[in-house]
């Protein structure tokens, strides 16, 4: 079978009216391309990435948006102009001044007074401005409140703190709350000098690595963590990439939707991640490195380290850090969340970029 | 001239356009119709110039390294979409992956069996007669450095030979002294050598290398059927080129793999390939019949 690679189209300005015609959809759809739409409203400026792949029967969408006036600091509030909801969600990209310092937000819909969760946006930052990635296709108003962070983990620690969980581990290390030492070893911050796998210190608070040789690995013992691996930043650097990885990307950045799975005691996150990946048929390729004592992550889902700009390659952070130490390094928790994403800046456009170092 | 090759005999010129073209594209396009019939075109002629005997010959030398191509690359390179198990190091085998060891090594293979028609039709002293004028310390150096190798080879089984008559065996007796008497004979046959270079120096310098303009005798002359052969490979190479370049001869093997093959422009640009691998063994057979008819 000879089916078309999927190839960048072209990037289109959003007219005043916002209707993009049944036609080019077709021409997206026919031809597999990636069309990009770009737009502007009250100083904020938007773009909708468009798959080819994602369009079942083209039809004429109405892509404006319009944002309600906003400074620094408060919430993102826009609405989507369409009268008819879309047959697909494509990604909505949306550009806002300044660093923002977290990396998910949930997308709140309000319709009649009544407010919903809609999705959640992963934000794209370095220091000027962020990039908020979601995937729409309702009409409606939406905001993005200003910090939901502390809101969420409230609520998680309350799901685990029921009953059952708390009689049937009230003596386990391993289940106390993220940001307890949880029999984790804890940096105090005091060191100074770089340990023997050319390690930076370890910020105060933060764990300390674990040496793979080190940990056994017990099958007894059951914990869940939440585990997503996610690319939305290539969504922002669609020109750098290599052409060829077009057809793996996927349309929504999204590789392993967030969700919940099983780890056993001692294991590290490079151990979960092969697993994973192994479980839900995701190519992931890893080299083992002998002078960071880790495995490095080459490419997850085919995109490789360098396939979308010099600066490109794989991440991971756990509870909202990046680690400045390698994957086989870092000892999972009970209720950890593990976040394996795509940067294109060496970091920077995912909040990252101080686990580098200088 | 070694071999009775039609194609052999045309000038120079021709023979090195040919191989340039040849090579090129062998060398940078990795779409399996050009691969397998490169492979099918330098076997036939190396079959013609040397005889079934040479070939299969050369064919258990080269055989090897396809297959240890086919083997290394699956192991290092995980990249692909098709995931047909896991090795052991937890990475996985796909197909991609072995496709591109198998194209890898038929391209390693095409190669080197072209070269070695190389090394039978453009001899040392066309390359002098090519590249005498133009760039003359490298043709001599290359002349040299090609002629090296199998003198080197023939001095080394003199030298072993002789050292075996007088006890010091290479092939047997305990390890240790049969690596000290190799190590001798090595020693002995780069002395021989660089004493010889000495001598090659002295002697060009007595005949007065370098005082002047050098000229050769050469008996190469460009004729009528060399021109039509000039202008057939520049139509070829700038078909190939454009189809080249328009990405007609497209194919990809990472992430899946992808390529142009019923495309009509593509199976024009194919059967040209065919007949540019094809063209020294047409030649050769042409003429064969001719001789044969003359008989």
């Amino acid at each position: 079978m000879e089916s078309r690679p999927v190839t960048l189209g072209q990037e289109l300005e959003i007219a005043e009216d916002g209707i993009i015609s049944a036609e080019i959809f077709r021409q997206i759809k026919e031809e597999n391309k990636v069309f990009i739409f770009q737009g502007e409203s009250n100083g904020t400026r938007y773009e909708w990435t468009v798959f080819g792949s994602d369009i079942d029967t083209p039809e004429e969408m109405n892509l404006k948006i319009e944002f309600g006036k906003r400074a620094e600091g408060e919430p993102v509030v826009f609405r989507l102009m369409t009268d008819t909801s879309f047959s697909f969600a494509p990604v909505l990209s949306i550009y806002v001044d300044g660093e923002w310092s977290e990396n998910d937000r949930t997308v709140y819909r309000r319709e009649n007074e009544k407010v919903e969760k809609y999705c959640e946006a992963k934000i794209v930052s370095d220091r000027k401005q962020s990039i908020i990635n979601l995937s729409l296709k309702d009409a409606g108003n939406y905001f993005l409140p200003v910090s939901v962070r502390e809101e969420t983990t409230e609520s998680s620690s309350e799901d685990l703190d029921s009953e059952q969980d708390q009689v049937e581990h009230a003596q386990d290390a391993y289940v106390t709350v993220p940001s307890q030492s949880d029999g984790r070893i804890l940096s105090d911050g005091k060191q100074t000098e770089k340990d023997k796998y050319e390690t930076d210190p370890v910020p105060a608070g933060k764990p300390m690595p674990v040496e793979p040789e080190n940990q056994t690995v017990n099958n007894q013992k059951v914990y869940t963590c939440t585990f997503s691996i996610e690319c939305s930043s290539i969504l922002n650097h669609i020109n750098d990439l290599n052409p060829d990885k077009l057809g793996v990307l996927p349309s929504n950045g999204v590789i392993l939707p967030t969700g919940e799975v099983q780890f056993y005691e001692g294991e590290s996150v490079f151990d979960v991640l092969q697993r994973i990946c192994k479980e839900n048929n995701i190519q992931m390729e890893a080299s083992w490195t002998p002078l960071y004592n880790s495995a490095y992550i080459e490419g997850i889902h085919n995109l490789y380290e360098f396939d979308c700009g010099s600066g490109s390659g794989w991440m991971y952070r756990v509870n909202g850090w990046y680690p400045n130490y390698g994957c086989s390094r870092y000892s999972l928790r009970q209720s950890d969340v593990v976040e394996w994403r795509y940067t294109c800046e060496l970091g920077d456009d995912i909040g990252g970029g101080y686990a580098i170092g200088e | 001239m070694r071999s009775n090759d039609g194609f052999a005999k045309y000038h120079p010129i021709v023979l090195f356009l040919y191989f340039a073209i040849l090579l090129g594209f062998s060398m940078f396009c990795m779409h399996p119709a050009v691969l397998l019939f490169s492979m099918g075109g330098s076997i036939c002629y190396y079959g013609q110039l040397k005889g079934r005997k040479n070939l299969s010959k050369l064919l258990k030398r080269v055989l090897p390294l396809l297959l240890i191509t086919i083997v290394i690359n699956p192991s290092f390179n995980h990249a692909g979409a098709t995931i047909l198990c896991y090795l052991p190091s937890g990475n996985p085998l796909t197909l991609e992956s072995i496709a591109y060891g198998i194209a890898a090594g038929l391209m390693l293979m095409d190669i080197l069996i072209w070269f070695a028609c190389l090394h039978e039709v453009i001899t040392s002293d066309k390359i002098m007669y090519l590249f005498g004028r133009v760039i003359p310390s490298l043709s001599l150096l290359l002349s040299m450095t090609l002629r090296f190798v199998p003198e080197f080879r023939k001095r080394f089984e003199q030298v072993k030979e002789a050292q075996e008559m007088m006890g010091r065996d290479v092939a047997n007796g305990p390890l240790f002294q049969r690596i000290r008497n190799a190590i001798g004979c090595f020693s002995i046959v780069v002395t021989w050598s660089l004493e010889n270079a000495i001598d090659t120096a002295d002697s060009m310098k007595a005949r007065g290398y370098g005082s002047g303009k050098r000229t050769a005798y050469t008996l190469y002359r460009l004729e009528e059927r060399d021109k039509d052969m000039i202008l057939l490979l520049c139509c070829i190479l700038l078909l190939l080129g454009s189809g080249g370049t328009n990405g007609k001869l497209f194919w990809r093997y990472f992430p899946d793999i992808r390529g142009k093959i019923t495309d009509p422009f593509t199976l024009f640009f194919l059967l040209t390939f065919l007949l540019l691998v094809f063209l020294p063994a047409i030649i050769h057979e042409k003429e064969e019949r001719i001789w044969r008819s003359f008989k």
